[in-house]
């Protein structure tokens, strides 16, 4: 009963609505959502990023040429590559690969492409999938055939053809045909080079050839040794081919690692704004509650009279902090589902909630009424009956 | 119903002492109805906040039924003025954004009853001291003797053994404090109530059957 009665008065007390007591709420609202945003934006990344290595595998590094002023002329060489997986047990397959910036026009619209050179071995490391036609093979060395990307595709479509399959354009000097058109894949979790989705794909020795470039990284399967295992067999392959050579490893778990090292500083950024606004909307309910126990003196007294233990008045007040504090809870995490929401639709990620952030939302906003509403109802509490009464 | 025990109360403010009260004795029977009178700042309000557990004394001791009052046991107090004391005050003391009936029940909500129980009691006693018809009101809403009625209503409905009035009449108009004073004699007689009134207004000390006179602090007859 007190209880009931406790919350009717204090949402009566806050329907009253004042400005301070507005005032204190943005900073509880702010604060919830970020707390609500932070850990459900977190969910999502971490649901997109396990979907995406699930989606790859986890047998699949990225050995890159780590540039070095000294060893220039340490290069890697197609044949090497392709004969590491003869050299190694642990190299299941190699696919070494060139990619580089360009921009492609076509009636008058511009869109930015990587220009690729692979292998065949480059489709099933990538778990790629064809719309139609074929993938580029070991039969088009030096040939100028080409497969697609989906958005390169769409960008065709859309302006007018059709069927983009059999088509011919040029670049430079060079006509290319186009032999196949991929499906929509995603970044891998940063595995899959370059934006696929976005590349015109030929075979490697034509784009050497184009491009006047030099391979910089091949992607590799591997057994499932330890990475430094593998790391080890790698470098002491090219130690022998080509000297000097320095060689950077990038592993779907360092990857992982990598993503949760930024989440950890997106989350302690939030956390940071979280904590922040919520002490200060602490402060602030504080303060209102302060106020309220000064207007409130008499009443206090009264009740007092009637038979109101101090800690009937204590709790009367925490209840009031808590209440407000719990309005703020409520319409912060309303806000924080929106801002998760928002975000997960702008990085065309799933939208997730976890059950758990709203219960933390609400523990926290709970837990700041108690903490900031405990001084003021302290002192409401110890107020001397008659010296409130003849307030 | 209580024993006064030579009790002094002495207000320290600043360097000077006030001795307010000087050695009060007093002993009142069940279902006795006592006026207090005396001149201003003589320590009636004092001495009533005292019988009603709202300030401590400074020496001397004070019984209620038997029992010697410790103050240092909040829980206790609060106990013994929710189930034992109304109080009555000369301005009423209403809490002015509560309705008629809710101020009534405020008592009862610190013995942890049931709201619907509350609201029915709160009604009954409305109808005793006759403002049931303005239950829904707010204090504001009503004269100075609705709202003293609510606040009587409020003091009876814990069934108090003891009712304690400071000057509740002093606000009213003679007709209404002479109706208020009816209340308190019926009260008194037909539910054997004890009941202490302070007052300045010597025809109001008349209807008691016991009267004591403050002067300076102590009992001068
Ligand atoms: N908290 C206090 N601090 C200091 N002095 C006080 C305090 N409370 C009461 N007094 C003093 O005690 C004296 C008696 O006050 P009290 O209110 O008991 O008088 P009273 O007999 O009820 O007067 P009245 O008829 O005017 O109501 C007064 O001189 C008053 O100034
Ligand atoms: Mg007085």
């Amino acid at each position: 009963m007190i209880i009931k009665a406790n919350i009717k008065e204090a949402l009566r007390s806050l329907l009253t609505g004042k400005q301070r007591t507005i005032l204190a709420l943005i900073g509880i609202v702010i604060g919830i959502a970020s707390v609500i945003g932070m850990i459900s934006i977190g969910t999502i990344v971490q649901h997109e990023a396990l979907r995406q290595f699930e989606d790859m595998g986890v047998d699949i590094l990225t050995v890159r040429k780590e540039f070095d002023e000294k060893n220039k002329a340490a290069k890697f060489k197609l044949s090497d590559i392709l004969e590491l997986k003869n050299y190694s047990p642990i190299i299941l397959e190699v696919a070494p690969y060139i990619s580089s910036g360009t921009t492609f026009s076509y009636g008058g619209k511009t869109m930015y492409i990587d220009m690729m050179g692979v292998t065949e071995s480059f489709f099933d490391l990538n778990k790629l999938n064809l719309q139609g036609g074929r993938f580029i093979s070991d039969l088009d060395e030096h040939r100028f055939f080409c497969v697609i990307g989906s958005e390169i595709a769409q960008f065709l479509r859309k302006a007018g053809f059709e069927n983009p399959l059999g088509q011919q354009f040029a670049s430079g000097e060079r006509i290319y045909t186009i032999v196949g058109i991929l499906k929509a894949i995603s970044e891998g979790g940063g595995i899959r080079p370059g934006n696929i989705n976005m590349s015109v794909i030929t075979h490697i020795t034509t784009a050497v050839r184009v491009q006047e470039g030099e391979i910089e990284s091949f992607m590799a399967r591997v057994g499932p040794q330890s990475p430094s295992q593998i790391k080890a067999e790698i470098q002491n392959y090219f130690s022998k081919k080509a000297k000097g050579l320095n060689l950077k490893l990038r592993t779907a778990e360092e990857l992982i690692a990598q993503m949760e090292k930024q989440m950890q500083l997106f989350t302690l950024l939030l956390g940071a704004i979280g904590s922040i606004s919520l002490i200060v909307g602490g402060i602030g309910v504080m303060n209102v509650m302060l106020i309220s126990v000064a207007e409130r003196r008499k009443e206090i007294g009264i009740r007092r009279a009637l038979g109101a233990q101090r800690f009937d008045i204590q709790s009367q007040f925490i209840m009031e902090s808590v209440v407000l504090c719990l309005v703020g809870g409520f319409i912060g995490i309303g806000l924080g589902i929106v801002i998760s929401y928002v975000f997960s639709y702008f990085v065309k990620w799933e939208f997730m909630m976890s059950k758990s952030a709203i219960m933390l939302g609400v523990g926290v906003a709970t837990a700041v009424g108690v903490f900031f509403g405990f001084y003021p109802s302290r002192s409401a509490a110890r107020l001397d009956p008659i010296a409130a009464l003849r307030s | 119903m209580l024993n006064i025990v030579e009790i002094h109360k002495t207000y320290q403010i600043g360097p000077t002492e006030i001795k307010v009260l000087r050695g009060i004795t007093l002993t009142v029977e069940k279902g006795e109805m006592l006026a207090i009178i005396g001149p201003s700042g003589s320590g009636k309000s004092t001495l009533m906040n005292m019988i009603g557990l709202l300030e401590q004394p400074t020496s001397g001791s004070y019984f209620i039924e038997g029992k010697k009052i410790s103050y240092d046991n909040d829980r206790e107090l609060s106990k013994i003025r929710n189930q034992k004391i109304g109080f009555v005050f000369q301005s009423y003391h209403l809490l002015p954004r509560l309705t008629a009936m809710d101020n009534v029940g405020i008592p009862l909500v610190y013995r942890d009853m049931k709201e619907k129980e509350i609201k029915e009691r709160a009604k009954e006693y409305l109808k005793k001291v006759e403002v049931e018809d303005r239950a829904q009101h707010k204090p504001n809403e009503l004269s100075g003797g609705q709202q003293q009625r609510v606040a009587i209503a409020r003091a009876l409905i814990g069934d108090p053994a003891l009712v304690l009035a400071d000057e509740p009449t002093g606000a009213l108009d003679s007709r209404t404090g002479q109706e208020i004073m009816s209340l308190f004699k019926r009260l008194n007689e037909e539910e054997d109530i004890t009941i202490i009134i302070i007052t300045h207004d010597p025809k109001i000390a008349l209807q008691c059957k016991r009267k004591v006179e403050l002067k300076d602090g102590v009992i001068v007859g």
